[in-house]
């Protein structure tokens, strides 16, 4: 078993401490990676912190062959699974675009 | 820039330009794209101070994006027509000079920064002048007609630029490793829906907000004509309004920046439902670009933060997708 505080832990106090601190005493020009830095720590966290389990989605070969259009038995079931696989995976890497 | 390349560049401008007691006095690189570099070059030419941009590629870049001779002939064709552009000046082929070929260009002021430009009122003489300005440089644009001997290396003009799309998105999905079913059920959405051709136009391909220059008064460069390619006119305007474009702004449907029937009436004659389509699209192919620009720090081409992150802006370009397509069926 590791040491806790755990990974997410350490990213996001390490991130705070990032915001904090650093980006107001870094010149202008470095900013921008600071500012790149604390969203890639804020990536992290939030995938150490997921526990998310994905289903198998439709194929892409289906989906290309119009397996899946509208009209078909599994159309429903199918864009339901994407979205809520897309929604599972912005809640990591972006999750302000779930609040649109 | 070391001394050497800068003296072999300097000699290069001196016979280009017809000086020879032509001198750079300083040689700056300006916040450049992931694949070229753009230096300011301050010279004194004919006794006189000029400002200069100077255009070339980083070591990596996409396969998809034209060289720099190409560029050079989309501006001269591009300043031809009207269009907005700064002026070329000189092109030099030969890789040996400056470690890549590059091309000169006037310096233009201006803001061209996507979160500041959608953030200002006022700028380009205010949201609703400069969408309708962004119409007018887009109409110009497109008033350039295949076929053109200048512009020989775009190729031939697709017969149908909107199946021609997504076949070539399809073809850079098979290029990855993992299945994207989010894009798949966009792309086979838009062939289900496809619109029926038009006669193509030279299309910038990547004209948004961010690649447009402007100053208080207006527009002062239409900028980064790497993608040009004969397409689709609609395909331009879908891009520029497509919402990952307009920079948190949402409101403002052209870009970010101002009204959509803005820019519609700079334009002209818009067709709303083919800009729809292709807004989709937009979402889809710039979902492809990051993937490919993820994989380029994945696989080692080119560790950058900058492309890592850019990978993770696909998922909310897959749920927008996924948005837009159920939005349409509704």
């Amino acid at each position: 078993m590791h040491e806790p505080p755990d990974a997410a832990n350490l990213l996001e106090t390490a991130r705070a401490l990032l915001l904090a601190e650093l980006l107001p005493a870094l010149p202008e020009a470095q900013k921008m990676n600071a500012r790149m830095i604390a969203n890639a720590i804020a990536i992290a966290a939030r995938a150490a912190r997921d526990n998310s389990t994905f289903p198998t989605p439709p194929e892409a070969d289906l989906i290309r062959a119009g397996a899946y259009d509208p009209g078909t038995p599994g159309h429903d079931a199918a864009v339901a699974m994407l979205m809520d696989i897309a929604r599972a995976r912005c809640a990591v890497s972006s999750p302000r675009a779930l609040d649109d | 820039m070391d001394d050497a390349r800068r003296g072999a560049i300097e000699d290069f401008l001196r016979a280009a330009s017809g000086d020879p007691a032509l001198r750079i006095t300083g040689a700056a690189l300006l916040s450049g794209g992931a694949i070229q570099q753009n230096w300011a070059l301050d010279v004194v030419l004919h006794g006189a101070p000029e400002a200069w941009v100077l255009r070339t590629d980083n070591a990596a870049t996409l396969a998809v994006s034209l060289p720099r001779a190409a560029e050079y002939a989309l501006l001269r064709a591009a300043r031809a027509a009207d269009v907005t552009v700064p002026e070329p000046l000189f092109l030099c082929k030969d890789p040996a000079i400056a470690g890549a070929p590059f091309f000169v260009m006037r310096r233009v002021a201006g803001i061209a920064a996507g979160h500041r430009v959608v953030k200002s009122a006022t700028l380009g003489g205010g949201r609703d002048a400069l969408a309708r300005a962004l119409g007018q440089e887009l109409a110009r644009i497109h008033s350039i007609k295949p076929p053109r001997a200048d512009l020989g290396f775009l190729g031939a003009a697709p017969a149908d630029a909107g199946l021609a799309f997504i076949t070539a998105q399809r073809a850079a999905l098979d290029r990855q490793s993992r299945p994207r079913p989010a894009l798949e059920w966009g792309l086979r959405h838009m062939e289900r829906t496809a619109p029926s051709p038009v006669p193509t136009r030279l299309t910038h391909n990547d004209f948004r907000t961010g690649n447009i220059m402007v100053d208080e008064a207006g527009i002062t460069a239409v900028l980064d004509w790497e993608f040009a390619g004969w397409g689709d006119p609609a395909a331009d305007l879908g891009w520029l309004c497509a919402r990952c474009w307009r920079f948190g702004n949402v409101a403002q449907e052209a870009g970010g920046i101002g009204p959509r029937e803005a820019l519609y009436a700079g334009y002209g004659d818009v067709d709303d439902a083919r800009v729809r389509w292709w807004e989709l699209g937009a979402h889809i192919r710039w979902a492809t670009i990051a993937i490919d620009q993820a994989e380029r720090h994945i696989s080692g081409v080119e560790t950058s933060l900058e492309l890592a992150l850019t990978g993770h802006m696909v998922p909310e370009l897959e749920l927008q997708v996924l948005r837009m397509v159920e939005t349409a069926h509704a």
